[in-house]
């Protein structure tokens, strides 16, 4: 996955020096270090990012390979305070061994004062980190506790390296397998973003942070030119596809997709709207049909609770046929993670809007920021349907003894006749208007702007909570 | 060389399969289509390649893991 190519010459600066970090980092010429250089393994910088100022600290990999000691932990320390104080955005790069073992159980102490500063700011100030190399025990646990972790191609994230698992387990496994990129980024969801090289992800981490700090306001073009978003969905009603074209056609421009590659079936899209940063929610039926499942309402919770956090409007994009049924999901505690997902939309204070595009079925369809849960407006395309699951499925249930007396050579018949009146009475998507779950039924080209309308318009909401790492 | 191992996520049932030995695929093409939760679903490749083995056959029913068809790049 990464390519490889020959050595360069040796380059002047070492490339972990970790001012040179900062200053890649940073917009060119801005980066002001808050402390000299010393021997502590950290330093911390301000300076701006697209303009907007904000707060970044490094650990220092050429000295003790990054490992942090009692001041190394009081600069991070103070960087966060700091950026807490100013109110802005806090990145931390990382290249650590972790705790200084030299300094035995002080070094434990100041790695812990470090993530108790976390969790102070967490949800006040947008906090995004970024490993560029190994970052093993406390330093895993310090990017992990952050609302985004960025990981270049050398980046290792693990709580104890390949040499004690082989000593305690016998599994033989190598830093990449254990704790890489692929793993992270694919199997185990501690990174948000994967990138093939170090200036990529210190560029995904600014992008993140003029994403979250510099939100912007809603101004929706004079003239919005009329896109039909329905064109990007198949003809046929059955047929998967990739959601990810249609939330970019929703979208303005450049979107960062979070967590990609686990949980698949939904997708997470921080992006601009007319111009606002907003966080897109969308069912991707091409990974699982589009199906809820355990994981993935723990990533779209996490998500949701992150945006309400700093205040971004959510745009919900549904097309689920309901939750993945199986013995592994429920073993896996579906009914637990899927409760956080309920829990994190109904307590969402940001303007959220929920459009329905094919269909929303079952416990799914709650999920999905229902009206049920507060959603600021539900809107669905024409065709659309909501129901507690498809008709001929509804009526195989409701009607299984009548089915089960006719002649088998009517049944066919008779199950299609049961659906088709099913659906004209409880079908499709005219009883959930006329209850008031769906607001009203918009036309595909005209999405966009009654996505903007009813953002703009909602009274702006900012959660009063953290961003526990779900 | 790398080897693409393409499996099933889900239990299902092979619809319709459009490759064989041998093709030529580039990256995103469907091989095969399942059918699970009332849904038609294209398995695509991630990267481009030649399709080496070919584990399915249509109306097969899969379980979750199963393979369905490794792809060399």
């Amino acid at each position: 996955m990464t390519t490889v190519h020959a050595a360069p010459a040796p380059p002047a600066v070492d490339p972990r020096d970790p001012e040179a970090r900062l200053a890649a980092f940073f917009d060119p010429g801005s980066l002001r270090t808050l402390a000299s250089r010393d021997t502590s393994g950290v330093l911390a910088g301000r300076g701006t990012v697209h303009g907007s100022p904000a707060i970044a600290y490094c650990t220092d990999a050429t000295v003790m390979g990054g490992a942090m000691g009692l001041a190394g932990c009081r600069h991070i320390v103070d960087a966060i305070d700091a950026a807490l104080r100013e109110r802005v955005p806090v990145v931390g790069i990382w290249h650590s061994g972790g705790a200084r073992l030299a300094e035995g159980v002080e070094a434990l102490h100041a790695v812990g004062e470090v993530f108790a500063a976390m969790v102070r700011a967490s949800g006040r100030i947008p906090q995004v980190s970024v490993v560029l190399g190994p970052a093993a025990g406390g330093a895993a646990y310090g990017p992990a506790l952050t609302d985004l972790v960025v990981m270049g191609p050398l980046g290792r994230v693990f709580v104890t390296g390949p040499d004690v698992v082989r000593s305690v387990t016998g599994e033989d496994v190598d830093m990449e397998s254990l704790g890489g990129p692929d793993t992270h980024g694919r199997r185990s969801g501690v990174v948000h973003v994967v990138t093939d090289s170090e200036q990529a992800a210190l560029d995904t981490a600014r992008q993140a942070v003029d994403l979250l700090a510099a939100q912007g306001t809603f101004s929706p073009a004079e003239h919005e030119p009329d896109v039909d978003l329905r064109a990007l969905l198949p003809e046929n009603p059955k047929r998967a596809y990739d959601v990810k074209p249609l939330v970019a056609a929703v979208l303005d421009g450049p979107m960062l997709e979070l967590h990609a590659r686990w949980a698949p079936n939904v997708v997470t899209v921080l992006g601009r709207l007319a111009g606002r940063t907003v966080g897109v929610v969308a069912n991707n039926p091409l990974r699982l049909g589009g199906c809820l499942d355990s994981i993935s309402a723990e990533k779209a919770a996490r998500f949701v609770r992150m945006c309400d956090a700093f205040g971004i409007p959510l745009v919900v994009l549904v097309d689920v046929p309901g939750y993945l049924p199986g013995v592994g999901q429920e073993w896996d505690g579906v009914v637990r993670r899927g409760a956080k997902l309920l829990h994190a939309f109904a307590e969402a204070v940001v303007p959220r809007v929920t459009l329905v595009t094919r269909k929303s079925y079952g416990g799914a369809y709650i999920a999905m920021n229902a009206r049920s849960l507060g959603a600021t407006s539900v809107f669905a395309w024409p065709g659309a349907e909501v129901a507690v699951m498809g008709a001929k499925a509804a009526v195989g249930i409701l009607h299984r003894k009548k089915l089960a007396a006719a002649l088998p050579g009517e049944r066919e018949a008779l199950h299609a006749q049961l659906a088709a009146e099913h659906e004209r009475i409880a079908g499709g998507v005219a009883r959930a208007q006329e209850i008031g779950v769906v607001d009203e039924v918009v036309a595909p080209e005209q999405t966009r702007r009654r996505l903007v309308a009813a953002l703009a318009s909602a009274p702006p909401g900012r959660g009063a909570h953290g961003n526990i790492p779900l | 060389m790398a080897v693409q191992e393409i499996h099933a996520e889900m239990v299902s049932s092979v619809w319709k399969v459009f490759v064989a030995p041998g093709a030529e695929v580039a990256a995103g093409d469907t091989l095969v289509i399942l059918e699970s939760m009332k849904m038609e679903i294209p398995v695509l490749t991630e990267h481009a390649g030649t399709v080496g083995e070919l584990h399915v056959v249509e109306g097969e029913v899969l379980q979750e893991g199963d393979l369905i068809a490794t792809v060399t790049s």
